[in-house]
């Protein structure tokens, strides 16, 4: 569309049509309102996917903590964000495909479309919607990222952790393809099977005897690497009693597959009693 | 003799006959010349060089890395001396300079099929050369695809042993990246930008043909490598674990090496020849959109794959010459590591994805007989893109621990690389609204590449966040949006790609119906594996694992059986690929309608691309009529005024 | 150009478009099955060896059970009496020559819901283990193990040679099951027979206890191969340092 200035006419705001006319011109067109509606009907289509996500995530008893509890929130709220985008986005899909006018045949069709070059409205739109979801993502994740953060005191380093009886450190090891677990206040105990009690903040010191494992806790959220020569801080605080997964989410070489073990969050008492009777099994 | 305005150019004498030494040599020379150095520096190595024993502290080489290290750069050196790599150096060095008579034998000028296996400098004749290697490296890794899905679909036994599954990932990983990374920028970029922007060849002709046979020189040491017990670890090759690889991880380093070289020539041939090649009247305006996008991938490819090269040979040396640049027992990092590696890792999956939304772009205008909606826009989008890539890297570490400080700017520069992304994707459907669809086959292509391209970006927006990261990091969530977007997008675009090019490069048109076939049955085969691999990750299935709890075998099976789906399907557009070729129906210089310079030239290309130079005139998608509905809404002139921007 | 002739182009481009496109397929799909028969085959790992009931039945926890035995030996490396196990590739066997190997397989085989006593012979020597844990002896019935006729708990961390480590966890499949046993070093100054194997090896036997049918795998946990943490070779090698434990019902 070429454009040609006339500058002997100035500009006349009353000329133009008021903007409601504009918006009621717009929406008589029937392409417009079918992409409404085609738009809305996809994005109810897509919306059980919200909850089916969460189904999945869910179906080995997660959310076990705080953490997996915002996690899961994250998902679910970015899955209701993006559906709108989506759903427009595949209604002018198939909307250009079958609601609009086809043809097909080996020549090129003799009549051109509408030559529409650009739209100002729309590019603004667009531009300042996705803008606004991209920045409204972005502060979500910071705010979720503080608090998971906070949730695994990831804050603290391994000299400031309280050595105390209202939490739990555990030394965490990882090596080609065994895990295991030492409990510094409970006279070094080490066990192949992680015992966790339910309600006190747990501090994880974790480290790598060889190459690069990851720490994952699957239905408490918690994911963090092995690395050798390094020790990484994370924790949780469990909130529900169970038997969860713990797996290696690393590659680490031949038996990487088989290095997991089980996340027993039990009750103090529980947590009490095992770590008498692990007691006599002192390690050198 | 060549005049120039009626003065005398003094050229070159020509000695002997067009070409030299080079009429003798071609692939079977280059085959000869590489095995012959492999076996001499492998003989040499093996007789001379002491073996030093292993410990356990260090990276020191066991048995055989030596030597197989000896042999795969004698095959390089010696291939690329076989093809006539060399040839062109030495003669300069020599004085004896090229002839225009040699420089028409070393552009294959009538010498008809023979070209095609000859250090042909011709771009039309690299094009399709790359198309061909491509076609062999996707072969080898969908090859290994279907074994790793077959390995995951038996789930209730183990049919390769874990170490020589580990080794197939990783190498179906590298493979099929290479084969993305060239199966648009090779072909299509070779073979159709210089006629687009109305060159006669690229800048550099020779570099072009280095290019190529550099990257025919590794593929062999990739594959290689699985005879040899593999690399035992994902593509990524992360150290330490790498350093427990057996003497096959060599392959992968030196493919590496070489790869990055190949690419880092092609990308400066392609910069080149876009920046200062382009025809009378091409402006940047007048550019079409994929030259753009070749040119930010190619961009992007020269600043990130040095990154990848110098992670590759600091790990060779690791293990060669016990350096400790990734021990953490001798004080190295291996955050290091990972830090060099994704500084390439990232930058190059927009290296694959721009050119593919580059030529959806490209094809769009075409089939809907439209101008490409906001062009500005676009070449907006791939600017942002590009700009972004270098600065994201690290959102592929942020459960490494290695700075959890840093998660909080990588996540913001991460969510902010989905505007120009969404600038593009808007440019694309502005462009599918209200047109009329020629619905052929490459169309049909954008509109599975569209379709994917959303699936895996809004995944991605779940792992560009870090606390659903958490969750999703190294679990199968990540391998299904990561196909999303390289598979999905970038390798329906290339079909669409290669089906709207393929009258252009072969003089042939697709075969319409068993191409749809193909693509449809892709298409289906792919939306089955990796939707159902979401529901595994989702469920917590780690990626890279051989066996799983009983509760992931649902979604493995259906995995699986989509796999072989795919499979089908891909071999249905090799076939259509084949037979088109072989005896398709004969296309006519255009048969799109395009208005494309490319399209303007007749079928086959001559030599020279063009009789004479064009000359530009407009920009590029002049198509359509003007809108009948623009009156409507805009009835008076002082709309238009407005419109203007006289406000 | 009559009717039927064009009908015979179009039928001949027809058959000739399905007949390159089912070449292609089955070619393809040749290619694939091929690859990975061929590897499947090639990468099986060694013939199954399988725990011997002895028809006796054992008081335990869970109530009386039939008994089994098994026995394993550990090599330091082949020789002309003991051979090397064998390897998918050549290049493979190069490369683990010399290195140690559980002997006679690694693919074992013991029954459910028994009472299991393998005997271990171990040859070789040995040295500090890096995780003390493994020293131990874990998952067996009694929390010991009989060395050289002796009952312990464990090993101490520096007489450690190598360690037998069964560990799998919880499925929706199988239960739990974790076993390891610390085998002690032979002494460097050891008095050797010709293939310069100790005369008097150390014995290992350890008593426990399986539960219902389940596939697992086991590995060593004495870092005892090449490259680096001397964890690359035999360690992740089936048929050499690491094998599958699989519980039959």
């Amino acid at each position: 569309m070429t454009i040609t200035l006339i500058p002997d006419q100035p500009e006349s705001p009353t000329n133009r049509p008021p903007s409601m006319h504009r918006l009621r011109t717009w929406l008589r067109r029937p392409y417009a309102r079918h992409i409404l509606i085609w738009t809305v009907v996809i994005g109810f289509l897509l919306l059980p996917l919200a909850w089916l996500m969460l189904a999945a995530m869910n179906q080995t008893g997660a959310p076990a903590s705080e953490i997996m509890k915002d996690i899961e929130q994250t998902v679910f709220v970015f899955t209701i964000v993006s559906i709108p985008i989506t759903a427009f986005v595949f209604a002018v899909l198939l909307y250009s495909l079958v609601g609009w006018k086809q043809v097909s045949g080996d020549e090129p069709p003799m009549q051109d479309s509408p030559a529409i070059r650009t739209n100002r409205i729309g590019v603004i739109l667009w531009t300042f919607v996705s803008s606004a979801l991209a920045f409204f993502l972005v502060v979500w994740g910071l705010i979720e990222l503080a608090q998971i953060t906070a949730n695994s005191y990831g804050t603290i380093s391994a000299d400031q952790q309280p050595g105390d009886n209202n939490s739990v450190i555990v030394n965490v090891t990882g090596q080609q393809w065994v895990w295991t677990f030492a409990y510094p206040q409970h006279d070094g105990i080490v066990s192949n099977v992680l015992y966790l009690p339910i309600d006190k903040p747990v501090y994880f010191n974790v480290t790598s005897k060889d190459v690069i494992h990851s720490f994952w806790l699957v239905e408490l959220g918690v994911k963090i690497d092995a690395n050798p020569g390094a020790i990484t801080q994370t924790g949780v605080t469990p909130n529900k009693e169970g038997v969860f997964n713990l797996r290696c989410a690393e590659l680490c070489g031949m038996h990487h597959a088989y290095m997991e073990t089980e996340i027993r969050v039990v009750s103090q008492e529980v947590f009490d009693a095992w770590t008498r009777e692990m007691g006599g099994m002192r390690t050198s | 003799m060549s005049v120039i305005h009626n003065v005398e150019v003094p050229q070159p004498t020509q000695h002997g006959a067009a070409g030299g030494i080079m009429r003798r040599l071609n692939f079977g020379t280059g085959l000869a010349g590489g095995i012959g150095l492999a076996a001499i520096f492998g003989i040499i190595t093996s007789q001379f060089v002491p073996t030093g024993a292993s410990s356990a502290v260090t990276f020191a080489p066991i048995e055989g890395d030596l030597v197989y290290l000896a042999v795969l750069l004698g095959w390089v050196i010696g291939f690329m001396a076989g093809m006539g790599a060399f040839i062109g150096p030495i003669r300069w060095v020599l004085g004896r300079e090229e002839t225009h008579e040699d420089a028409e034998y070393m552009a294959g000028k009538d010498m008809g099929k023979s070209r095609y296996w000859k250090y042909t400098t011709d771009h039309k004749v690299v094009g399709i050369q790359y198309f061909i290697v491509t076609l062999i490296v996707f072969g080898f890794g969908g090859t290994l695809a279907m074994l790793i899905r077959t390995e995951l679909g038996v789930t209730w036994s183990e049919v390769f042993s874990p170490s020589f599954y580990n080794a197939i990932i990783g190498t179906h990983g590298i493979a099929m990246i290479i084969a993305m990374i060239i199966v648009i920028s090779g072909p299509i970029g070779n073979f159709i930008v210089p006629i687009m922007i109305g060159a006669r060849d690229m800048a550099f002709p020779r570099l072009n043909a280095l290019s190529l046979w550099l990257l025919v020189a590794a593929v062999p040491c990739l594959i290689s490598s699985l005879f040899l017990g593999g690399m035992r670890d994902g593509w990524s090759a992360y150290q330490p674990l790498i350093a427990q690889a057996p003497s096959g991880v060599l392959g992968y380093q030196i493919t590496i090496i070489v790869f990055a070289i190949s690419t880092g020539v092609a990308s400066v041939n392609l910069m080149t020849t876009i920046l200062t090649m382009r025809c009378k009247g091409m402006t940047w305006s007048r550019t079409p959109i994929l030259v753009y996008g070749i040119f930010a991938a190619s961009l992007m490819g020269l600043y990130a794959f040095p990154f990848y090269q110098y992670s590759q040979i600091l790990s060779l040396s690791d293990r060669i010459f016990n350096t400790s640049f990734f021990n953490p027992l001798e004080g190295g990092s291996v955050w290091l590591y990972e830090n060099l590696f994704w500084l390439l890792g990232h930058p190059e999956v927009y290296v694959i994805l721009i050119p593919s939304m580059a030529i959806m772009m490209e094809l769009i205008p075409v089939f809907m007989r439209k101008p490409l909606f906001s062009y500005n826009f676009a070449i907006a989008g791939i600017v942002g893109v590009v700009a972004l890539s270098g600065l994201v890297w690290a959102h592929h570490m942020y459960m490494t621990g290695w700075a959890p400080a840093a998660n909080y700017p990588f996540m913001l520069s991460t969510e902010m690389i989905s505007i120009p992304v969404g600038f593009l994707v808007l440019v694309v459907i502005g462009t599918l609204w209200r047109g009329t669809a020629w619905t052929r086959l490459p169309l049909m292509a954008v509109y599975a590449v569209i379709f994917n391209k959303m699936i895996g970006g809004v995944t991605g927006v779940y792992l560009s966040d870090v606390p659903a990261d958490q969750y999703f990091h190294g679990g199968m969530f990540v391998v299904a949006h990561f196909h999303y977007m390289l598979m999905g997008a970038g390798f329906f675009g290339a079909m669409g790609g290669i089906a709207f090019y393929f009258p252009k490069m072969t003089g042939r048109i697709l075969d319409e119906r068993l191409g749809s076939i193909g693509l449809w049955t892709t298409f289906i085969g792919f939306q089955i594996t990796f939707g159902s691999m979401f529901v595994a990750g989702l469920q917590g299935q780690p990626r890279r694992v051989l066996q799983f709890d009983e509760q992931f075998n649902i979604s493995n099976w259906i995995s699986t059986i989509g796999a072989y789906i795919i499979g089908i399907g891909v071999l249905i557009f090799l076939a259509a690929i084949i037979f088109s070729w072989k005896s398709g129906v004969v296309a006519s210089g255009n048969p799109w309608g395009s208005k494309s310079l490319e399209w303007q030239t007749p079928t086959p290309v001559p030599l020279d691309n063009f009789a004479v130079l064009p000359v530009v005139t407009e920009r590029p998608y002049e198509y359509g009529v003007p809108d009948p509905l623009d009156a409507e809404l805009e009835p008076a002139p002082e709309e238009q005024l407005e419109s203007a921007g006289t406000r | 150009m009559g009717k039927s002739e064009i009908w015979s182009d179009w039928g001949i481009a027809v058959v000739k478009r399905f007949l390159v496109t089912f070449a292609t397929v089955l070619a393809g799909i040749a290619v694939v099955a091929g690859v990975a028969v061929f590897n499947s085959a090639r990468e099986q790992g060694p013939a199954a060896i399988v725990a011997v009931p002895d028809g006796t039945m054992v008081d335990t926890p869970k109530g009386k059970l039939p008994h089994a035995t098994l026995a394993l030996s550990v090599y330091p490396n082949s020789s002309a009496s003991v051979p090397p196990p064998a390897t998918p590739s050549a290049y493979e066997t190069n490369w683990l020559s010399g290195q140690p190997f559980y002997d006679p397989s690694t693919t074992i085989q013991v029954p459910a819901n028994s009472v299991i006593t393998m005997t271990f012979t171990q040859y070789d020597s040995g040295g500090q283990i890096y995780n003390p844990y493994f020293a131990r002896v874990h998952g067996s019935l009694d929390g010991t193990m009989t060395w050289n006729g002796k009952t312990v708990k464990g090993l101490k961390q520096n007489e450690v040679g190598h360690t037998f480590t069964v560990h799998q966890y919880d499925e929706s499949s199988q239960e739990a099951m974790f076993l390891n046993v610390p085998l002690p070093m032979n002494k460097a100054n050891a008095k050797t027979d010709k293939d310069g194997y100790p005369v008097d090896p150390q014995t290992v036997t350890i008593t426990f206890v399986t539960g219902d049918a389940g596939m697992y795998v086991w590995n060593c946990e004495f870092p005892c191969g090449d490259l680096y943490q001397e964890f690359s070779g035999p360690m992740q090698t089936r048929g050499w340092m690491a094998g599958t434990f699989e519980v039959v019902a």
